[in-house]
Formats: C-alpha cells, structure tokens, sequence
C-alpha cells in the first residue's frame, strides 16, 4: 500500500471557453518516507497538485488514495480531519497568524484536535525546542526572521505528527542562508520518517530530495530517483544556464527550465511522447509514473 | 463545540481588541439598545413600587369603594379611573351608599372622599388649582395618618368651617411651615386651619390624588356649600381586624348591592386589587415603551451582523490557514459565533453598566426612582447573546463555507 496515489488525476478550473486544464490525468505513487521535489514553471499545476494532495482540494476525475483510503469523494469535515491529522502544511508565505504568539500559532492545529490549552501549549513549546526556536515562543511573527518564521511554519505543521508534509515554495522568500536552513530542517525531519513533499523553483535544492518530478502544463513529464546530497541530474542542466528567459522563450510561454528537460520543449503536443525515452532510462524502479509513460510502455 | 475552550475565548478577544474602535461601535448598537430598554423597564418598574409604596401606606386592610363598575377578567382589572381613588370618574356615590358602607358587616369605619370645586384664597394669595375634599373624622384612621400638628376635625365640629392641609398647602398658601390658626375664603366662607398632616408618599402618576396638596373640609360643611350636591368619589373603609379584609369586602359588595337595587354600578376593592389596577396599566405602558426600545437591539443586531460581514472578508486568509492546517468548517463556524457573541455579550454588559449609571442619574436629577431588579440585568445579558448568535449566524455560515484555496489566496 502506497501513502499517496494518484490514478488519472484531473482538475479542471472553471466554465465553457474559459475552462483550463490544471492537472492532466496524472498518475503518480508515493512512498513512504520519500523527500520528492516537485519542479515546472509556474501554472503548471504543481500547487493544484500539491492542494489535492493536502485535501485543501478535490479532483474534478481520477481517483486519489491516501494511505490505502479512497479520499476523493468524502465529505469535507471528514476531509479536515484527515488533513488535520496526516498532513503538514508549510506556506511560502509562512502564513503564521500575525495577532498570535509563535507559541500559539504552533499551537493551532491541537485546537482544532480540542487538546486543553496546558497540553498545547506543552506540546508546542517542546516542538519550538527540538526546532530551536524556544527562545522565541512569545515572540509574534513580524518580530522573526524569515527563516525563524518558516521554521515556526514548519513547527507548526510537524505538532499533529502528521506523516506528510507538504511545502509549497518553503524557500520562495527566503534568501539562501535561511533557505538552508529550512531545507536542513525539513531534511531532519525526513530523516525521522516523514514523507515531504515540496515545490521549488531552485535545482540546487534538489540535494536534499530522493526523488524529482517535473511538470508541465498539468502533466509529469519527467520523475526522477536522484540521489540524496546530489542535484538531480535533469536539475542540473539547468543551474548554470542563462537565469533569464529569452523573447522567445516569453512568446511561446516556454521557460528556461522546460528548455533543460531533454526534448520537453520541442512543442506542446508531442513533449510527453518524448519525455518517455529519457525517463524510461533512468527509471530504476518499476513504480508508475506519470500516466503517460505508463501508458506508452504497455 | 469543544472548540470552544479558555484559548479560544482568549484568541477571540484578543481579535476584538487588535480593532478597538471598530468593536466599540459595533456594540454601539448594543449598547444603546440595552440601555434604553433596561432603562425603561427600571423607570416602569420604579413607578409601579412607588404606586405600591404610596398604596400601601395607608395600610393592607383599605378598602376602597368606587363609583361604576370595574370589570374583572381572570384576576385582571380594567379600570378608566383614576389611578388610585377614582376621583376622574363621573357619577358618584351618595350618603346613602356611605351608610350602607358603614352598616356592612365587620366595617369599623367608612369615611367619604368627595372634591368641592372652588378656588381658595387669603388675603394675598389665590389657589386656582386647589383641591379641596369633603370627608369625615374617620379619615385619618381610615388613610393610617394622624395629624401631625394640630387636629383633625372631630365628630362635634363637623358643621364648623375648619379645614386640615396637606404639608405642601402651607408653603404654596401661606409661606409658613406650620400655619396652624390661619384662615382662608373657599366659596365665600371663611375657614380655619386646625391641623396638617405630615408628608403623604406621592406618586408622580397620579398627581391628582396628592394629599400633600389637599385641602380636607367637614362633609357636611361641603354640602352645606354646594347645597346638597357635593358627590362622593370614593369612600375609603377599614374592617374590625386586619385579616378580615376578604370578607369585609364582600360584606360591603353585598349591602351596597342591597342599597343600589341588585345594580353593580360600583366597585369595592381592596389594596391587592387597587395595585393590580395600578399595575397593570403600567406594566402595558412600560411594555409598550420598551417594545419599541427593542427596536433598536434590533439595530444594534444588524450592525453586528455588517461588521463581522466585513470581518470575514477581511479575514479571508486567516480562514484558509485555519482550514489548511484542520479546521473544520464548523469550528470555523463557531469561533465567528463565539466572535459576534462575545461582542454582543460585551455590549449588553457595557449597556447595563451605563443603565446603572444612568439610573443613578434619573434619581439625583428627577423624582422618578427607577430601579434595576437582577431579572432585567439576567434577561439583558441573554438577550444580548442571543442577539450576537442570531446575528451572527449568516456572517459565520459565509467564513465556514469559503474555499480554503481560494481563501488562502486572497491577500
């Protein structure tokens, strides 16, 4: 039984001419205790991917099991105590509620558990230790660092001991020393057993991640095993371009990084098609991925 | 509603207080509906203890006998006379009623009550606005006054042209605190005072009944004056004991029943009747008023309901991050219910502690003595979070049913 998959997966936003494609049939397992980063350009649907995942939102077809437990179609106060008790949320935007202490705000989710304020307020107290915030517990949020705010994020997410976390550009607005910071933190925490999941625009932090899918325009057109401490090798490609998109690249809303990806930017249409070669050589597992490839090796 | 623990009331008005200003005026709405209401109340029940007080001066056993019947519904008396001794009524009574009073079994006295129109002067003053009432000796026995200088006019000298005042007689007549031996012209004879009482509780309702500004003459020099035809507007009796007031009561109904030919064109009441009279009245008065006051919680509702509208909107993000990390729509549900409640509750607690202090304002600057019974402080307080949870409603079903994404999104 995986923790987390993913059959034929669409989301679809919005009515007639204006409908868009947010996620293509996507079909992707993961395992437990894998640290996946998640890479595309932005609007490819790696955040509708990731809310779906979180049970923030629901598929428009496909079916979603997490953790063996078919979660597509309940109902939505069943649905926030899963997310309550088996998903993390970290934020780029940290997204701590400002009139709150950092105490309380890692405090939070226990609230909506209906844990008695002592037990709470123990229970986040001895999570900001082992996160080394401690000295900061009566602190407000403005008064951190981004950094020390992420991390309280992080905290935060981590108090209902949920087996995954989902971080959606933890990194985005943090410069690099506080980036490290957090990814050492997350990886910590993917050491003690955690499942993560995060969106990030930067290869380099593909080092801490043990697997990298790429998307695109709703689709995985590429997933990658990589091994920890290394940048993904598909990643790397792309670190020492040029970190500028070109005119063309904007006209044809194509981005540096689907440039990198081996045969992804030819055109549209036929980038999955092409994708499957590269991808099936670096395949060492036999897990499904992205439906397409799947599909074509049948 | 579990989540609704010590924290979150804490997280609530710690939300209510980061918009000080804002709260404030939206329980001002509250505020003054609570106030006037609970202020109206306390001003209506204020003047129905001084109908009692002034009614019960005269003691429990009074028994009050009236022209024109009173109808009684289940225990309820309908009454267009005057409040207290029906002296705006417009037959009267007789001498011949007054002895079938006094004949009646267990009556130990009967006295009448009859206005004499007139004006009084002395030498140097005028009263326009006298009142001038014919009775007899018994009367300070029967109102359980005695005279507090001087005397009342005894059985001898009821044909003598002596007169006793009220306390604010002697002020308004004859600049004096106690004009014992003075005399003044009512309809062309000359009368004596021979005794004053002291003060009578008055009641600001019924002014016409103020015995501190009557003028009490002999009954049978009124009807010397008036030639016979001075009527009695009430006549006032006492039974031998105290406890047989009920049956002196009907003792009287049945003589005068007897003396008026089986007509019930009179009414005999006893002071839990007079007050229920009384009381009713004001009680319809006082309901009345505060009915419309209740208008205005009303308002104060609505305006309850616009903020936290507003709130929830401006709270959008904060919704999201709740139901990101496990909210559930009904706690979110319940903590903008708990929001709008505790800042309804807030208001009513401001709006009975400014009720309070308006009262005491209402004592020291008029005669009114409101009063607030724990009652209408208990109902105030629930009204006012009913009025917060029925407000409170329709913005808090809106935050509970917000997208989380498109909730998180919003800035």
């Amino acid at each position: 039984m995986s923790l987390i998959e993913f059959k034929d997966v669409s989301k679809l936003y919005g009515f007639g001419d204006a409908t868009t494609l947010a996620l293509d049939e996507v079909s992707l397992t993961i395992e437990e205790n894998e640290f996946v980063a998640v890479m595309g350009p932005s609007g490819c649907g790696k955040s509708t991917l990731m809310n779906i995942i979180g049970l923030l939102d629901r598929p428009t077809h496909g079916d979603f099991n997490l953790k063996g437990r078919h979660v597509s179609k309940i109902r939505s106060g069943q649905r926030a105590k899963i997310r309550r008790d088996t998903v993390g949320f970290v934020f780029q935007s940290f997204n701590l509620l400002p009139r709150l202490t950092v105490l309380e705000n890692v405090a939070l989710p226990l609230v909506y558990k209906g844990v008695s304020v002592n037990r709470r307020n123990k229970l986040a107290s001895a999570m900001l230790e082992r996160i080394g915030l401690k000295d900061r517990e009566y602190y407000y949020p403005r008064h951190l660092s981004g950094g020390q705010a992420q991390c309280a994020a992080i905290a935060r997410a981590l108090i209902n001991e949920p087996s995954i976390i989902i971080a959606d550009e933890p990194t985005g607005n943090l410069d690099s020393a506080n980036s490290r910071l957090v990814m050492e933190l997350l990886s910590d925490i993917h050491k003690m057993g955690n499942t993560i999941l995060f969106v990030t625009h930067n290869p380099e932090l593909t080092r801490y991640a043990t697997r990298v899918v790429y998307m695109h325009d709703g689709a995985i057109i590429h997933d990658e095993q990589t091994p920890l401490g290394e940048v993904a090798a598909t990643a790397k490609k792309i670190m020492f371009t040029v970190p500028t998109k070109t005119e063309e690249d904007d006209l044809a809303g194509v981005s540096i990084l689907m440039k990198s990806v081996p045969d992804a930017s030819d055109t549209e249409a036929h980038h999955a098609e092409k994708a499957q070669k590269p991808a099936a050589k670096k395949r060492k597992s036999s897990k499904p991925r992205a439906k397409r490839t799947t599909g074509a090796k049948k | 509603m579990a989540t609704v623990s010590r924290g979150n009331v804490k997280m609530t008005i710690q939300s209510i207080r980061s918009t000080k200003w804002r709260s404030l005026l939206t329980m001002l709405g509250v505020i003054i509906g609570i106030v006037s209401v609970v202020m109206t109340v306390g001003i209506g029940e204020g003047v129905k203890r001084e109908v009692a007080n002034q009614v019960n001066q005269f003691g429990d056993d009074l028994i009050t006998i009236r022209p024109g019947n009173a109808q009684q519904d289940n225990g309820k008396i309908v009454s267009n006379a005057d409040l207290l001794f029906g002296l705006n009524s417009l037959s009267g009574l007789n001498p011949k009623d007054l002895g079938a009073v006094r004949g009646a079994d267990h009556v130990r006295i009967a006295s009448p009550l009859g206005v004499v129109p007139g004006t009084v002067q002395t030498s140097d003053k005028k009263l326009n606005n006298s009142l001038v009432l014919a009775t007899n000796s018994d009367l300070p026995s029967a109102l359980n006054r005695s005279v507090r200088y001087g005397d009342f006019f005894s059985g001898q000298d009821e044909q003598a042209n002596f007169a006793v005042i009220g306390r604010h007689v002697a002020a308004s007549l004859f600049d004096e605190n106690v004009p014992l031996g003075r005399s003044f012209t009512f309809r062309g004879q000359t009368f004596v005072v021979r005794g004053m009482f002291d003060e009578f509780k008055s009641t600001p309702l019924s002014p016409a009944a103020n015995f501190n500004n009557a003028i009490f003459i002999p009954y049978q020099v009124a009807e010397r004056l008036t030639g016979g035809s001075t009527q009695m507007y009430s006549v006032l009796a006492k039974p031998d004991k105290p406890e047989n007031t009920r049956a002196t009561v009907s003792s009287i109904n049945k003589a005068m029943l007897q003396a008026h030919g089986g007509q019930k064109d009179f009414s005999v009441l006893g002071q839990k009747e007079m007050l229920a009279a009384s009381g009713d009245i004001l009680s319809l008065i006082t309901t009345m008023i505060a009915a419309i006051a209740a208008i205005s919680l009303i308002v104060g509702g609505v305006g309850i309901m616009n903020i936290m509208l507003a709130t929830v909107t401006e709270r959008l993000h904060e919704i999201g991050i709740r139901k990101a990390i496990g909210a559930t729509n009904r706690q979110i549900l319940n903590q903008f219910m708990l929001e709008a409640s505790i800042l309804s509750l807030f208001g009513g607690l401001v709006g009975i502690a400014v009720s309070i202090v308006g009262v005491f304002g209402v004592r020291i600057y008029t005669d009114l003595k409101p009063v607030i019974s724990w009652q209408a402080i208990v109902i105030a307080t629930l009204t006012s979070l009913a009025i917060g949870i029925i407000f409170g409603t329709l913005p808090a079903i809106k935050a509970a049913r917000k997208d989380p994404i498109e909730a998180l999104r919003h800035e």
